[in-house]
């Protein structure tokens, strides 16, 4: 029974050839360090559920943010755990992305035919620190709101275009409601969006090539 | 890159994905182990570490100091100190985009640039030499950011200057050096590693850099740490932090029930008729938003005065005009219901012969009916009452004030209704009774009565040594 309703899935679906092409391919002898891409991407997916979640209460508004955040922490039935999730798993996804960075950079992974793989992964470091940037002003809490100052005004300082970056950043000369709407369209479509589309190209150029082999003398 | 070098690379990997291992189950295996290790993690990070809790946004507020997100405080301590270099300090963009962008820029073009087909490490010292300095460099200057700042100018002086040494000067020094001599001596790169000299340059400089950084650490450990700012998140404490803020800062007018509607005894507005606060003129006719506007910017009209901080520095942030708002709202609006627990008693009831203590009694009694006066800045004889040692040692009377186990010292005659004369003048008082326009209750008063016959204990454990057990009549059965 559960054969016939296999074949007649896979004759639709191909599930075979997935799991032949995707599933059993050869890679070279496994190493622990090589775990970090899958890391970054499960705190990728595990971030986006949460911040799902979050998005059920959370109101981008200066009058609301803060007191939304607190009703998340205090009133929602574990919106702490959610919310605590959401905030380490920030911190933990931007060190490991960095420490994923820096194992390609330690065994020259990035070299022919890879590199490509590279490039993406550099987006993909920036865009995750963005999005670290953009949503550590959601809470419109005290160190939030400051840092978010001090942040944009040294985006200002770039020269001859300064004054836009900074106003295209705040929505204005000053951080306001307008920031934090940016800030958050930002935090939840833009950057994410930019984020999954770079991740599909980075895993499609993985499974390409496959993952690189630990160098030895021979390399 | 030639034909002939892809091709072999491309053989070599043949050769290790024939003596490797499929990706399902065996490299899978390990990726799940590992994301399946960090949702613990990050659960037990969520459960008993959790989110520390901020006070609310102030944009009024420039007192504050910012932080970013811990992962940027190492740009922020390299800003700080490049900021302090002599004339080229002064181009900010330098160090904001330039530099920034110039390290961004290398890493992502890194492929092209590094043209070489060689992986193993024995090949790629610059590039691992370089990297490992920038890396160490950047925790380091994490490690520095993170620390208590200086109390004084002069150890303000020293740590900086050794950051700057370690932080921005040795790696540079060893950067630049490492780069020279890649550019003029390239062939150093590939001589053995033991004596491999920019090998040498770089653990040199890096144990010269970590041991700048752990005597700036060492240095910072004697440092007054900054006090965690206490943040009332649960509605209980929220409403306990406005009743304390409005006992200082609103009672002189409203009285403790926001009743009043005459103002008396406040210098600058005495006898101006307000509307009391308590009613549903106010708590019906305003939103929570508009009563924090209303504490906030005053109404200069009606002879409230502003509190936020965007009139007075000192003032009150957000977050406490806030817990203001929400105190008025569950004591007075009979919309809310107060919880329970909001409705404790402020100190626990004293039993027979137990002595009270600062820290338990005598603290929130004080916050609740002295304090709004007797802080700096008001009229009150110099006598402030915001800490122990205050109590004890300010005022201009100070040695009569509180005398252990003296029932005429000044506090206690003026809260039981005897206000104290004016020794060259007896027709006057120099000290009125206590609080001015009302008077405490009696077990108020049983406990600094208690309080200062017993010889003033601080803690909790002073005061229960003190505590005598009443003796009572042994009881004697009638024999049948």
């Amino acid at each position: 029974m559960w054969k016939k309703v296999f074949d007649w899935l896979d004759e639709r679906l191909g599930l075979n050839d997935v799991y032949k092409n995707l599933l059993d391919r050869p890679e070279p002898k496994g190493n622990w360090w090589n775990t970090l891409g899958s890391a970054s991407l499960f705190l990728f997916i595990l971030q986006g559920a949460t911040g799902i979640f979050l998005t059920v209460y959370y109101t981008p508004s200066p009058d609301h943010a803060y007191d939304s955040v607190q009703y998340i922490m205090e009133g929602v039935s574990f919106g702490w755990l959610i919310r605590g999730i959401h905030h380490w798993g920030a911190s933990l996804m931007v060190l490991i992305v960095f420490i994923h960075m820096l194992r390609v950079f330690v065994t020259a992974s990035y070299k022919y035919p890879r590199e490509m793989t590279w490039l993406i992964g550099i987006g993909l470091l920036l865009t995750t620190i963005g999005m670290g940037f953009t949503g550590y002003l959601l809470p419109w809490n005290q160190r939030a709101y400051w840092a978010t100052t001090v942040g944009t005004q040294i985006a200002g300082s770039v020269p001859f275009m300064g004054e836009f970056i900074l106003k295209a950043l705040r929505g204005g000369p000053d951080l306001s409601a307008l920031t934090l709407q940016r800030f958050f369209a930002a935090h939840i479509w833009l950057i994410p969006a930019a984020l999954a589309g770079l991740m599909g190209v980075h895993l499609y150029l993985i499974i390409r090539h496959g993952e690189s082999h630990f160098p030895s003398k021979e390399d | 890159m030639n034909d002939e070098t892809k091709k072999k690379i491309n053989e070599r990997y043949e050769r290790e994905l024939n003596r490797g291992e499929r990706f399902w189950p065996d490299s899978i295996f390990k990726d799940l182990v590992v994301s399946l290790g960090i949702f613990i993690f990050l659960i037990l990070l969520a459960t008993f570490i959790g989110v520390a809790p901020e006070p609310k946004a102030d944009p009024a507020d420039t007192s504050y100091l910012p932080r970013p997100e811990w992962y940027f405080l190492f740009l922020f301590k390299f800003l700080a100190l490049y900021g302090q270099i002599p004339v080229i300090g002064k181009i900010e963009w330098l160090a904001t985009v330039v530099i920034p962008g110039v390290g961004i820029a290398i890493l992502t073009l890194l492929p092209l640039l590094d043209k070489s087909p060689y992986r193993h490490y024995s090949r790629r010292i610059f590039a691992l030499t370089v990297m490992g300095t920038v890396v160490l460099d950047i925790i380091l200057l994490t490690i520095m950011a993170s620390l208590p700042v200086a109390p004084n100018a002069a150890e303000l002086a020293a740590s900086t200057t050794l950051q700057a040494i370690g932080g921005l000067l040795i790696p540079f020094g060893v950067l630049a050096l490492l780069v020279a001599i890649y550019l003029f001596r390239r062939n150093m790169y590939y001589q053995s590693t033991r004596w491999n000299l920019p090998i040498w340059i770089t653990v040199i400089g890096s144990l010269a850099m970590v041991a700048m950084t752990v005597d700036v650490s060492a240095r910072a450990s004697f440092y007054p740490q900054p006090g965690e700012a206490e943040v009332a998140t649960t509605l209980v404490d929220q409403i306990f932090a406005g009743q304390d803020l409005y006992s200082i800062h609103c009672v002189e007018c409203h009285g403790d029930d926001g009743k009043v509607e005459k103002i008396e005894g406040v210098e600058g507005l005495e006898g101006k008729v307000i509307s009391p606060i308590n009613g549903h003129d106010v708590l019906y006719t305003l939103n929570d938003a508009a009563l924090a506007e209303v504490i906030a910017y005053g109404r200069p009209d009606a002879g409230m005065n502003p509190f936020g901080k965007a009139y007075n520095p000192e003032g009150l942030s957000k977050s406490d005009i806030d817990h203001i708002v929400t105190f008025m709202r569950y004591m007075w609006d009979d919309r809310f219901e107060i919880p329970a627990e909001a409705l404790k008693p402020l100190f626990p009831p004293l039993a027979e012969g137990e002595v009270p203590s600062y820290d338990v009694h005598i603290a929130p009694i004080v916050k609740r009916y002295c304090v709004s006066c007797h802080r700096a800045g008001k009229e009150n004889n110099n006598y402030l009452m915001t800490s122990y040692e205050e109590i004890l040692t300010t005022g201009d009377n100070k040695d009569h004030n509180l005398i252990p186990g003296d029932e005429n010292g000044y506090l206690l005659q003026v809260i039981q209704g005897h206000a104290i004369p004016d020794p060259k003048d007896p027709s006057k008082e120099m000290i009125r009774t206590m609080p001015p326009n009302r008077a405490l209750k009696p077990n108020v008063i049983d406990v600094f009565v208690r309080w200062i016959m017993n010889g003033m204990p601080r803690t909790a454990e002073d005061a229960a040594k003190l505590f005598v057990a009443p003796t009572t009549e042994p009881v004697t059965t009638p024999t049948p």
